[in-house]
C-alpha cells in the first residue's frame, strides 16, 4: 500500500468514528465510541504495516520518542494533581458537625465535570504532543532546506 | 546543549566531501543505507548525530572508517574556550 492511500484511510476511519461519537451522544451510549475507538486504533496500525513506502529511519523515531517522553512528564504532573484533588473529594468528611443529622459529606465530582476535566486534559496532551513533535522535528533538522 | 555536541565536544563530519567525491547526492545516499534524506541533510548540517550503527554504515558504504568521517571539531573548542577564559 502506498503511503498517500494510508492517509486516506486514516482520514476515513477519523470520519467513522467522528459518527459513532455523535451518534453514542444520540444514544447515550458509551461504550459504541469505546469500542469503535479501540478497534479503529487497531485497524490504523494493522494497515501501517501494510505501507511499504514509509520510511521511518532513527532520527524520527527520536522525534517521535522525544516528543512522547516530553508529553508524559508534563502529563502526569498535570494528571496527578487533578487526581489527587478528586482523590480528596472522595476521602472529605466535614470535621465536627455541628447540625444534626451531620451534613452529607460532599459530592464526589460530578460525572459532567469528570468528562470536562478529561476532555481538557485530552486536549493539553494533544497540544503538548504536536508542539513537543514540531519542537524536536526543528530541532532535528526537519525543515532545513539545502542547494540540492 | 548544541545537538552537534557529544560529551561538551563539537562534531564534525565530512559526508558532503564523501558524497561530492563520489558524485551522489542525498537522496543516493539516503536510499543505500535506508534513511530519509532529511536525515542525511540532518547530519551534514550538524543538527543530528548519527548513532553508532548509522555512522558505521556511512562509513562502510564509503569504503572509510568513522575516524575518517565524523570527527571533534577540537578547533572550534579550542577558540570556544580561549572566548570563555577571556570573558573570565
Amino acid at each position: 500500500m502506498k503511503k498517500n492511500t494510508f492517509y486516506l484511510f486514516i482520514g476515513c476511519i477519523a470520519l467513522a468514528l467522528l459518527a459513532i461519537f455523535w451518534y453514542s451522544i444520540e444514544v447515550h451510549l458509551p461504550i459504541i465510541i469505546i469500542i469503535a475507538f479501540i478497534i479503529g486504533i487497531i485497524l490504523i496500525y494493522l494497515v501501517r504495516r501494510k505501507v511499504t513506502d514509509f520510511i521511518e529511519d532513527e532520527r524520527s523515531a527520536k522525534i517521535t520518542q522525544m516528543a512522547g517522553m516530553r508529553t508524559f512528564q508534563i502529563f502526569w504532573i498535570v494528571f496527578c494533581a487533578f487526581s489527587i484533588g478528586a482523590v480528596m473529594e472522595i476521602l472529605h468528611i466535614p470535621a465536627f458537625p455541628r447540625s444534626f443529622p451531620p451534613e452529607r459529606p460532599p459530592e464526589i465530582i460530578p460525572p459532567r465535570l469528570m468528562g470536562y476535566i478529561q476532555l481538557g486534559l485530552l486536549c493539553l496532551m494533544i497540544f503538548l504532543y504536536v508542539g513537543f513533535r514540531i519542537y524536536y522535528a526543528r530541532k532535528y533538522g526537519e525543515w532545513e532546506t539545502d542547494e540540492e | 546543549m548544541p545537538e552537534n555536541m557529544e560529551n561538551g565536544r563539537p562534531m564534525k563530519n565530512n559526508i558532503k566531501v564523501q558524497r561530492a567525491m563520489r558524485d551522489l547526492t542525498q537522496e543516493d545516499l539516503a536510499l543505500a543505507i535506508g534513511v530519509t534524506r532529511q536525515t542525511i541533510l540532518a547530519i551534514e548540517k550538524g543538527k543530528y548525530i548519527p548513532s553508532l550503527d548509522l555512522a558505521f554504515k556511512i562509513a562502510h558504504y564509503f569504503g572509510v572508517t568513522v575516524e575518517e568521517i565524523f570527527s571533534y571539531d577540537d578547533t572550534i573548542q579550542t577558540i570556544a574556550m580561549k572566548d570563555h577564559n577571556k570573558t573570565e
